[in-house]
């Protein structure tokens, strides 16, 4: 029997929709604000807490693998949490914000960057 | 017995098979978000005809899924392999002062990444046809679009400054 697949619900809806535009805006403020779950060290294989420095002799630092953990726990809670909201408040999220979101985050990205294009 | 591929294959070899099967996913996903974006940017309204036209005239919604799929793989990817990069690739441009190459490429994370984020909305937008979601729908694609292909020319520019294995 072939039967009609089923459109996404209003509660994912909700929560894909807040997740992306949580999750472009967190992990700019993670890179602006410094926020990594934890930092790696490659040469070492050492996870610390938090953002740490390089330490003598081991080597380079990674935040990145931390901002991406940062964001994608923040932008699940607030996802979630706004399928809480009734329908009359979730369908207020600007759907435009979706892509303007990123564009914007274009340049403040380039420009958290500054040290590599000035040198 | 213990096996080890380091027994079979270098060190070198191996990241650089990770490396290659990270690029062809970007391939892959390349050409369906591009094929997707031109597909919402210039819609197909007659019978296709030519090359561009038929270029155009893909059902984009199909292609949605697949598009989530080969992000994340292509992500998961990337993401393993940037250790390597970090220590092996980064340190020597960083001595030879590529340091532009270097920015773009770090970019070109942040970009990855802000694209990954995306992904739900852009997902939902392609599975509901509702015509609220027409102009979302096409400029979430054709900035993923964009994202994409920075990310792809980047990445194919630093591996052209220092490979693995280099």
């Amino acid at each position: 029997m072939k039967t009609k697949a089923a459109a996404p619900s209003e509660k994912f809806r909700t929560f894909a929709l807040v997740f992306s535009l949580t999750a472009v805006v967190v992990y700019v403020l993670c890179d602006l604000l410094k926020l990594p779950l934890f930092t790696y060290h490659p040469a070492t294989g050492r996870v610390e807490w938090g953002h740490a420095l390089p330490r003598r002799g081991e080597g380079p630092v990674m935040y990145w693998y931390g901002w991406l953990l940062t964001t994608l726990i923040a932008a699940s809670v607030m996802g979630l949490l706004a399928t809480l909201l009734p329908e009359r408040v979730t369908r207020r999220v600007p759907l435009a914000a979706l892509w303007m979101l990123p564009i914007v985050a274009v340049p403040i990205m380039a420009y958290t960057l500054m040290s590599f294009w000035t040198k | 017995m213990d096996f080890s591929v380091f027994d079979y294959i270098s060190v070198n070899t191996f990241w650089t098979i990770l490396f290659i099967i990270h690029a062809l996913f970007a391939v892959a996903l390349l050409g369906a978000l591009t094929h997707q974006a031109v597909s919402v940017l210039l819609p197909v309204r007659a019978p296709a005809a030519g090359f561009m036209t038929r270029f155009r005239a893909v059902p984009g919604a199909g292609y949605a899924t697949a598009i989530c799929v080969l992000w994340v793989i292509t992500f998961l990817m990337g993401a393993w392999i940037y250790i390597k990069y970090r220590v092996y690739i980064r340190i020597p441009l960083e001595r030879a002062g590529f340091w532009k190459t270097q920015g773009f490429f770090e970019l070109k994370e942040h970009l990855a990444t802000i694209g990954l984020g995306l992904l739900p909305a852009y997902w939902y937008l392609w599975k509901n046809k509702a015509p609220d979601y027409e102009s979302a729908r096409k400029w979430v694609t054709v900035v993923l679009a964009a994202f994409c292909w920075f990310a792809f020319l980047v990445g194919h520019v630093v591996n052209n400054t220092r490979g693995f294995g280099s």
